[in-house]
Parts: C-alpha cells; structure tokens; sequence
C-alpha cells in the first residue's frame, strides 16, 4: 500500500520508513515545516556549542528538514515537505503563550499531535492518494485501541489521546513494538546518517531558548495585557506575602527551586492565581490532590456518556499513573485518586488507562474551574 | 521522468558539458589565469575568449561583462554597486523597481531600502503587464528615483516586457537615469542585446540556457560606477575578486553563444508546444476548475500558471511528481513555504488563489508525448487533491 510517513529528521521517524519499505510498501517521506529558527539563537547564543549539540536540532527544524531529504535518500523513497508555519503558530505556539498567561502550564506536545499531526498531515496524506499515514511514535495501535508502546522509557501514549478514536484506523505506528536500543541498532545497521542522533530534549519550537522569553513574545505579538506576565506576589497558604515572582509564566505547579523566598523549609508552588497574579506556595503535603477535574474530554474506548468506572490515570509525561474512580459526564470528568497525587498542573493532560490500553484523555482544570 | 521545470534549471548542453569538462581536464588549462607564466597565459586566454564570446552575442564590449558566480549575484552586484556609488556622488539613490521581479533583485532592493534609498513600485496590471507609461508616471512622480530595475521576462508567469520601449519613455523624462535588467529568464527565450534593449547594466545566468550552475554575468555599460560587493584581488577589474573558474567561464560561453545562435530552432518548437498546452487547459479551464496567469500576447512563450481551484499547489506537485511529471509552484527560490507567490499576489489573488498555483515551464527535449501525459495526470492529480478520489476515508 502508499504510506506517507511523518518525518521529522530523527532516528525514530527514519526507521518507521525504513521498515514500512522493507515491508514492501510504497512509502512517501513527508516532513513538516513548523517553525523558522530565529536567526540569533540558531547557535549564536551558545558561546562554543559542541559538536554534538550542533547535531542535536530538535523536531522539524531547517536542519533536520534537510536530515530527513538526506535518509529518504538513503532509503531510495521520496520526500516533501510541507510548510504548517502558519498552524503550528497559531495551534500550539499561541496557545503555548495564552495557556502560560492564564497561569496553566501547556502541553504543546499534545496540541502539535491534534492539530497539525493528525488534522492536516492526515489530510495531506489522504489528499496523496495514501493508505495510511505513518509516524515513529511509540505507541501501539491494535485492533481499533491505542496502546502503550512496548519500551516503557519511550512510551509516547500520553500525547497521543487528543488525536480521537475516529482516525485510529487510518494511523500506522510500527515502532509501539520496538525498543529504542532496537531502533538504533536497525539505524546503525542501514548505516543512516542520523542513527547516533541524540534524542531531542527541549519543545522543538522553543530550543535552548529560555521558554519564558518565548511567552513573552507571543503574547506581545497577540496583544495579550502585560500585566498578565508581570512580576507579582509570592504568598503563603494564609495569604501573606513572602517574595516576589517574575511572572506567573516563570512557575509550574510543583517547582521548588528557583523560589526567592526566605526560610530554609523546602516550599513548592502550589497554585497560580492569575486574577491577583499570586504564586501560592507551600510545603510538600499541601500538594496533594484527591480530586481533579478534566474537561474536553477524549474518548478512545467504548465509554458510557455518563457513569462511573475504574481506571489508572496519568497526570505527566513519564510518571507512572495512579488508580482511580471517574465520573464521566459528556466531555467532562472527575476523578478521584485511590491515594492523593502530588503536583496536579492545570493545563496538562489527564490520561486515563486500563492497563496499556487509553481510554480517553482530557485536559486538567484549574481548581474551581469546571470549563476551559 | 517529465521534466517541465525549465524556468528553474535547464539539463545541461551536451556540446556545453563537452566545453566545461575539456578545459577542466586539459593539463595546460590549470594554471591561475592571473598567473604571469605560461599556464596562467593559457588560462587567460580561455577566459578573455569567452568574454569576447559572451559580449558579441548580448551586444556588449568585452570590457563591459564582468563574470559572477550567479545570476543572483550579478544582480546584487549591478544593484549595491550602481546605487552605493550613485549615493557616493550624492545623485538621486532611490529605486523603481516592479512587486514581479525575482527575489535576487527584491532581496538586494530591500537591503538597500533598508540602508536608507527610497523604493518606489512601478504599477502592473492584472495580467502582469507593466507599460512605458507606468514607468514615466512613476518617474515623473519620484525625481528621488535614481536607478530602475525591471525584469526582461517573468520568472513565473512568462510575461516577456517591452523593456526598450519603458527605456526610451524614461530617458525622455531622466536621461541620466540608470537602468538594470534581469534578463536571467529572458536569455535564451527572447533576444537579449544590451545596446538594443538600451539599458546600462544586465544580469543573465548560465543554469537557465543549458549551461553549467555556479556561473553568470553582469553586462554593465562603461560609463556605470559600480562599487565591487566583494574586496580581495584585482581579478574581473576588481569589480569582482576572486580567482576565476575557467572551466564553468568557457562553458558559460559556449552556452551563451548556442542560445543566442539557435534561438529561433530551440524555441520555435518549445513555444509551439507550450501554445498547444494553453489550448488543452484553456478547454478543461470550466471542467477542471482552472485559471490561467500572464500575457499569452507577449511572452517568451514556454511558460504557463495554471490555477487550480480549491487546491493547494504544493499537493499537486507532488501528486504529479509521484507520477514521474516534475513542475513546480513558483519560483524554486521560495519552494517549501505556503506563502503565495508574491508575483501572484501583486496581480490581485487572494492568498488562497495564490497558494494553489503551479507553475510548467517547457524547454528543449519536451515532446508532446510529455505534455499528454501531463493532461491525463492533472485530473486525476486535482481529484485526490480536492478529496474526491479513493483512498484513506475521508
């Protein structure tokens, strides 16, 4: 069958190709353009970046574009790329912007993957008269479920749930079965260019930039009210003011260091109040959370609309999820954690699993906030 | 593999490569032709013939041709040059030039806004036209206007420009006016002669006449003050540094000299075709969903945008390229952006009506076995486009 698979210029998306065309498939390489690394920190702002940083780039940047052109060579299948400057901006980095001066804390990952991945570059493909659209997440799609990918360091799920039950028929991701020391290994053995590529660690469009500085940008560019982004208070849980803060967009729930706040007693941020543009902070217990609340709620299982069921559900990236009871009601949900969870951001994603199945996904609410 | 991408770059010449490999392999051709010894005499030789070559065909003294790397870059040489030294005199540094030209001259144009000249556009029409009297209305308005810059042929749309007539029209107001052609898409198409066309400085290329890449010139008449982009040695007369590469120099020649030689038998088929072509989509124009751009009355005749509605050109390029029929959107300079083609957009499209553009330019070696195949590959290429055709559920 025609493939189309999504290149971003790392190893991973260079071995999906790979093997899809070693499965006999006619595959189309296809990288997006997102974002145009600004001129002064294209290396400039790094006084002497080494060699390996240099190679690093992140996701779709002008040099990775060119990586990918390079392994499509190697893998005698052609490439394009398509420019979603324009989306990627409005989708993810203006939103980015808005999300952080409202005092949530975006996950950009997961806004890339619904609008752009899996909107338009699924229509690109089907408008290429593709089978199927391809991508080197680690996750698995079987029988009509999206599954956890089998290498648990690389498991990639939990940004995947904004992309709705609907097109997981039309999605490939061969690399849900594969461990990350499989990927390099097949990489070195084609002897690609970039199989000894480190992974990217940074958001792609943000780079060795200092996010806030980002924030601060876009949201002079969208017209958002400076004061959002203003310096403000730092106070205790009875209100009392004990610091200042650089801007509600410089903190994320949870963070202890980097606080000026005097005392010796560890104290983490607890919650943002963009209405006063206060940093509440507070001790390690007081991060506890029993109940959080979802909405723009995703289904990617048969649920009911309304009801109550048992899941495990994740709260980041990379930690494990805990067990819970959850009230579904229409797009929204409430859950409540067998044990209380710590460090609950607004604005990231809540992912319910059943064992290495995703259920659905939705966004956390702030405290007191039913709607986004 | 249908190759309609002319306007981008031409195959090479067989006889030009011959020229290009014979002199980059003679033993006795690789000495430094700034050299005083007997290779460096050798050397020099090659290129003052192929200057005298290049300057016979475009009507030009051989002093007057200054060999470049590119097209691009003897238009930022004529450019920066002609207006860093006309500011240098204190006479008027402002520029004309058209919203149609090519990004090598847009890009020059706006740095050197940016350091201060004045830059007017010259009006064009919705068809890409742009007349003497536009030029002399502008001119009349703008006395700050020093220097004009207006292209021979379009890069995009392949209008070909009554660049004498716009010439004589200013000299009438500003004699002393200074004017540059891009003449890179023009050359090779439609006659070029610096003395005819009346300008006083003139870009070509030699990747756009079946010649080698990495080479070009500037034909610039000698009483233009030009002030050398790059510093370094005396070589070209210090006008551009930099020890010259013989072999590409006598393949550009040799380029120059066929395309100007068999004018009329390269391109007496190659617009026949294109006219047929025009036919064929102008009768699918309703059908199909087509628009077409540009001046059919005076062009240089290879080349056709076609507008597709309710598609996005870079989708149907690929869908013909995966079919083996290679075109392109616009200018190969700005490929891989969705921005609409500025051309475009200065004729009155919407951003959308720009983006959904391609661009088939003929030349030598086209039959009009290549075009049936492009008229049986573009419906099914605007279907899948627009959704219409099988494939992943919609």
């Amino acid at each position: 069958m025609r493939v189309v698979c999504a290149m971003s210029g790392g190893v991973d998306s260079s071995v999906t190709a790979a093997i899809l065309r070693e499965a006999g498939h006619e595959v189309i390489g296809l990288t997006m353009r997102l974002y145009d690394v600004p001129e002064a920190s294209a290396g400039a702002c790094a006084p002497a970046p080494s060699a390996a940083a240099s190679r690093r780039g992140t996701c779709c940047s002008p040099a990775e574009i060119d990586r990918a052109k390079e392994v499509c060579d190697q893998l005698g299948i052609p490439h394009y790329t398509v420019d979603e400057r324009e989306r990627f901006a409005a989708a993810v980095i203006d939103d980015f912007a808005r999300e952080y001066s409202a005092g949530r804390t975006p996950n950009p990952c997961v806004r890339c993957n619904e609008h752009v991945k899996f909107g338009p570059l699924l229509a690109r493909a089907r408008a290429l008269g593709a089978d199927a659209l391809a991508t080197g997440h680690y996750a698995r799609i079987e029988g009509g479920a999206l599954l956890r990918g089998v290498d648990p360091a690389k498991d990639q799920s939990y940004f995947l749930f904004a992309m709705g039950a609907a097109i997981l028929g039309d999605v490939i991701m061969p690399l849900g079965t594969w461990t990350k020391e499989h990927v390099r290994e097949k990489a070195r053995r084609l002897d690609l260019i970039n199989a000894e590529a480190p992974d990217s660690q940074e958001l792609c469009f943000v780079g060795a930039r200092a996010h806030a500085a980002i924030v601060e940008e876009r949201a002079r560019a969208l017209g958002l009210d400076p004061a959002a982004l203003a310096p403000g208070a730092i106070v205790d849980r009875e209100g009392a003011a004990i610091g200042e803060h650089d801007g509600i967009h410089t903190v994320t729930i949870g963070q202890r260091r980097g606080l000026r706040v005097p005392g010796t007693a560890p104290r983490y941020v607890l919650r943002v109040v963009p209405a006063r543009n206060e940093v509440i902070v507070g001790a390690a217990e007081a991060l506890a959370r029993g109940v959080i609340e979802v909405d723009d709620l995703r289904r990617l299982a048969p649920l009911p609309e309304r009801g109550t069921i048992a899941a495990s559900v994740q709260i980041r990236h990379r930690s494990p999820p805990s067990p819970a009871t959850i009230e579904l009601d229409g797009r929204r949900a409430r859950v409540r954690f067998a044990e209380p969870v710590r460090a609950v951001a607004p604005g990231q994603a809540a992912v319910f699993y059943a064992g290495d199945q995703v259920l659905a996904g939705g966004w956390i609410a702030a405290e007191g906030e039913g709607t986004r | 593999m249908i190759y309609l991408d002319h306007n981008a770059t031409t195959p090479l010449d067989p006889r030009v490569a011959e020229r290009v490999a014979q002199v980059m392999g003679d033993p006795l051709l690789q000495g430094n032709p700034s050299s005083i010894h007997a290779w460096g005499q050798r050397a020099r030789a090659v290129i003052e013939r192929a200057r005298r070559t290049v300057a016979g065909a475009l009507g030009a003294e051989p002093l007057e041709v200054t060999f470049t790397a590119s097209g691009t870059e003897a238009a930022n040489l004529a450019l920066f040059g002609a207006v860093r030294a006309l500011r240098e005199r204190g006479a008027p540094a402002g520029i004309l030039t058209s919203p149609l030209e090519h990004p090598a001259v847009l890009g020059p144009v706006r740095a050197l806004a940016a350091e201060g000249a004045p830059l007017r556009l010259v009006e064009v029409d919705g068809r890409g036209r742009i007349s003497p009297e536009a030029v002399a209305a502008a001119l009349s308005r703008h006395p700050e206007v020093g220097l004009v810059s207006l292209q021979a042929a379009n890069h995009e749309l392949g209008n070909a420009y009554p660049l004498a007539a716009i010439v004589a029209a200013a000299r009438v107001l500003r004699p002393e006016i200074l004017f540059h052609c891009d003449a890179v898409q023009a050359l090779g198409k439609i006659p070029v002669d610096l003395r005819t066309l009346g300008v006083d400085l003139l870009s070509v290329s030699g990747h756009k006449i079946r010649g080698p890449k990495g080479i070009g010139a500037l034909l610039h008449r000698r009483h233009v003050a030009l002030e050398p982009l790059l510093r370094g040695g005396h070589q070209e007369r210090g006008r551009r540094p930099g020890t010259e590469a013989t072999p590409l120099i006598a393949g550009f020649a040799r380029a120059v000299e066929l395309a100007v030689s068999e004018l009329d038998a390269r391109q007496g088929p190659v617009r026949a075709l294109a006219a047929g072509l025009r036919a064929r989509l102008g009768d699918h124009a309703r059908a199909w969903g087509l628009r077409l751009y540009g001046d059919p009355e005076a062009s240089v005749g290879n080349t056709i945008a076609l507008g597709v509605d309710g598609c996005e050109g870079q989708l149907l390029l690929i869908n013909l390229d995966l079919e083996g029929i290679m075109v392109s959107t616009g200018s190969a300079c700005s490929s891989g952006t969705l921005e609409p083609s500025p051309v475009l957009l200065a004729l009155g499209c919407t951003p959308e009506e720009g983006r959904s553009v391609l661009r088939i330019s003929l030349g030598v070696g086209n039959s009009e076995a290549d075009l049936d195949a492009l008229v049986a590959a573009l419906p099914r290429a605007i279907a899948r486009v627009r959704g219409e055709a099988e494939g992943l559920s919609a």
